[in-house]
């Protein structure tokens, strides 16, 4: 097929982007400060264009720039969750910034930006493409973490993203280059084949590295320790972006390349996960339990949540990738409507954070004290809403692989980790009624029920979901 | 010969490198810093790759290290304040500074490459063409996508640093050269007939 | 090759270690921590070029002319948000690391 009939079958969504976003930047330097809205309205137009692109799309697998880009089952089901991610942060971030004076359109464009650099990681299938990737989405993440620039804490965040994040990069690049030197080629493949028998000591070490690397852009422990202090400091908009898009990218693409470059060792790589695993959720569970800042809260339970995930890719097999899957893609849901409860919190004009300010939302606010209730109820697991399910998943997975230790720390430090969600519906439905929060915008209520409405009825009809999971899961194999 | 210029470079690297991180005075360490740089183009050099090596000397130092040294120099820098960590984190870092090293030179001094790693290549290096030519024969066709790719890095940067530091200050006058052009003599200029000692 | 592969992987290692011990070292100076990134930067690419070198392949070149265009552009974001937090702070001295502890 020829290249552009290949570039329309298979990397339209990227294109959509990439081209959008220049008209996006033009039309906001011509415009000048009145471009926000204009600019907000068009990216989120974009985003939604480049998902019905992904939805209508070609169906088939291809390998695309020589190796560099891989459209697959996988690749498409995770770059539908990372554009839903994009697309909801942009839409419910508009109020937020032109209440707090920083409507600038730079950060609809670097939402944009930074959705292509994931869409390129996701799609990664070398180890260029791979570095490509995290460092176009993380280089906008850094601007969004300081956008507020008058902030002494967002400027903060900023810049501890930035220094964790550059050093992350360097050595997963260390890595990348002893891998290089190994097997003599950039390509996942091409480093599958290479490895044969007992993996040289470099091998180790460039594994190692790049999963390290990896680890800490999805924020794994004990790699995670940016996440707290970044998500706190930044402005709430963008860490709900932080906490939903990114991970879903880092995630897959930690995923591609363990079964595509690593298919040989994995008893090796299997080790490292299962460690990863284990550290993120039972830092998750306790670290969250002193708490008093709702965002803070959600850091650690992102952390926690992408424990999970893990165990999920240390079962080592299809059932576990399905697992991952699916968790995904209910945690983008449970994370977009925890988000949208968080932006609402303002009293009188200015933006709140602190639990205690939860208090008594049952007496003020009914409906959204009962979406959030569910919310916290799905985050911690339990039945019937989809968070359970997002655990049987993977725990399912991981007992059929063996890794019954490794169930079991799941099952406790997901009972630990109920705690302190339960604790927020207990301060919302038994607490003393804090001042009541302010009338919210229509895009942050519609965010908070239609969540609140999938994750109820998730276990009515699962099945799209998981049919699609496990035909992603069928495609790395 | 060759060989006592790749001693060479590599001395001064490393020496370099280490004055770049125990420097008391960070305009020094920006300075040491480029003289890195250098060398490292050196070693380059030596290795057959002429492209990178003046692109790094080009980029790197002519643009990174001299944007550090703005950057350095800007900042308003207590350096006592900032080096009051330094010998009470001495033992920890010299500590895992020894372990990486070990480990790392471990894998160097031990290296072995896979039995089919100089087949597998993707762009052999043929002789009798020129590192730069070479380099841009593969550059635009084979990595097309990296190469667009990095163009929106590159604009991300800009935007980023655009965005971050950009104050426009109030009340500073700019020229409007269209207003300036589309200016003709009868919007500013009046003749006015005074009679002698009357005053405009 | 002038010289053998592993002159300049034990060289690169070196470098590696001289960065990752400046940030550990440096955990205050902000400065010092990007150059110090820089250096692992300069590692990676010192790898990249000798293996390329040893290979015969011009891809491991390729790879190091793009790291060092992405930390060209890192070091300008860096050193923008840099300005911003000493813009808002007065300093470049940073809290240990948990400062925003809640």
């Amino acid at each position: 097929m020829s290249f552009s009939t290949a570039l329309a079958h298979h990397f339209l969504p990227e294109t959509i982007l990439a081209l959008g976003v220049l008209a996006l930047i033009l039309i906001g330097a011509w415009r000048g400060t009145r471009a926000f809205g204009l600019v907000n309205e068009l990216a989120a137009g974009l985003l939604g264009l480049a998902i019905l692109a992904l939805f209508f799309g070609q169906t088939s697998e291809a390998s695309l720039f020589e190796g560099a880009f891989v459209d697959d089952a996988f690749a498409r089901f995770v770059k539908v969750l990372t554009l839903v991610g994009s697309l909801v942060t942009v839409l419910m971030s508009r109020d937020y910034l032109q209440r707090a004076k920083l409507g600038n359109f730079e950060f609809p464009v670097l939402v944009v930006l930074s959705t292509i650099g994931m869409l390129l990681l996701v799609s990664a299938d070398n180890l260029i493409a791979l570095y490509l990737g995290i460092e176009l989405m993380s280089l906008a993440l850094y601007v969004a973490a300081a956008f507020d620039r008058d902030d002494a804490r967002a400027s903060e965040a900023g810049l501890k993203y930035f220094v964790l994040g550059a050093l992350s990069s360097g050595m997963l690049l260390y890595g990348a280059s002893l891998l290089y030197g190994f097997s003599g080629t950039i390509s996942f493949d091409g480093i599958a084949k290479a490895i044969t028998g007992a993996p040289p000591l470099g091998v180790i070490f460039g594994l190692v590295f790049v999963l390290a690397g990896l680890a800490f852009k999805m924020s794994a422990a004990p790699f995670h320790m940016w996440t707290p202090d970044v998500y706190e400091g930044a402005p709430t908009p963008v860490t709900a972006f932080f906490a939903s898009a990114p991970k879903m990218a880092a995630v897959a693409i930690t995923t591609r390349i363990v079964f595509t470059a690593f298919p040989g060792i994995v008893g090796q790589w299997q080790q490292i996960v299962i460690f990863l695993a284990i550290a993120s959720m039972l830092l998750g569970s306790f670290a969250a339990i002193g708490q008093t800042s709702i965002k803070r809260l959600m850091a650690y339970s992102s952390i926690g949540h992408m424990g999970f995930a893990l165990v999920g890719l240390a079962a080592g097999n299809e059932a576990g990738v399905r697992g991952v899957a699916i968790y995904l893609a209910i945690y983008l849901v449970m994370t977009l409507g925890a988000f949208a409860a968080i932006l609402q919190m303002r009293v009188e004009g200015r933006p709140v954070e602190k639990i205690s300010d939860l208090s008594g939302l049952s007496r003020n606010n009914g409906t959204a004290a009962f979406f959030l209730a569910m919310l916290m109820f799905s985050l911690a697991g339990v039945p019937p809403l989809a968070g359970f399910f997002a655990k049987y998943y993977v725990l399912l997975a991981a007992v059929d692989a063996g890794l019954y230790p490794l169930a079991i720390i799941g099952v406790l430090a997901s009972a630990i980790s109920a705690f302190y969600y339960l604790r927020v519906v207990k301060v919302i439905y038994f607490d003393e009624p804090a001042p009541a929060f302010d009338q919210s915008p229509l895009s942050l209520r519609a965010v908070l029920a239609v969540s609140t409405v999938f994750l109820l009825g998730f276990w009515l009809y699962p099945a799209p979901v998981v049919e699609a999971a496990t035909a992603a899961a069928k495609s790395l194999f | 010969m060759a060989v006592a210029f790749f001693y060479l470079f590599s001395a001064v690297l490393i020496a370099s490198a280490f004055a770049v991180i125990v420097s008391r005075n960070p305009v020094h360490s920006v300075l040491y810093l480029i003289l890195a740089f250098v060398n490292g183009a050196g070693l380059f050099l030596l290795a057959g790759a002429e492209f990178l090596a003046m692109i790094l000397v080009v980029v790197y130092v002519g643009a990174v290290a001299v944007l550090f040294l703005f950057v350095v120099m800007m900042l308003d820098v207590d350096f006592a304040e900032l080096r009051q960590g330094f010998s009470k984190h001495l033992p920890v870092g010299a500590a895992v500074g020894a372990v990486v090293l070990g480990e790392l030179g471990l894998v160097a001094l031990g290296w072995q490459s896979a039995p089919g790693a100089k087949e597998a290549a993707a762009a052999p290096i043929v002789a009798g063409v020129s590192n730069t030519a070479a380099l841009g024969q593969v550059l635009y066709t084979k990595y097309f996508l990296f190469f667009q790719a990095s163009a929106l890095v590159l604009l991300t940067a800009m935007i980023g640093a655009i965005v971050l530091t950009l104050h426009h200050r109030p009340g500073v006058k700019r020229q409007k050269i269209e207003e300036q052009n589309a200016r003709t003599r009868d919007n500013v200029i009046e003749i006015k007939k005074v009679p002698s000692r009357a005053g405009v | 090759m002038v010289v053998d592969l592993t002159h300049y992987l034990v060289v690169s290692a070196i470098v590696f270690t001289l960065g990752v011990a400046g940030i550990i070292l440096n955990r205050k100076n902000i400065i010092i921590i990007l150059m110090s990134v820089e250096l692992i930067l300069l590692a990676v690419n010192i790898n990249l070029v000798a293996f390329s070198a040893s290979l015969g392949d011009l891809t491991g070149q390729v790879f190091a002319l793009f790291i060092l265009t992405v930390a060209a552009a890192e070091a300008a974001i860096g050193l923008a948000i840099l300005v911003t937090y000493f813009r808002n702070r007065g300093t470049i001295a940073v809290e240990d690391i948990n400062s925003l502890k809640g």
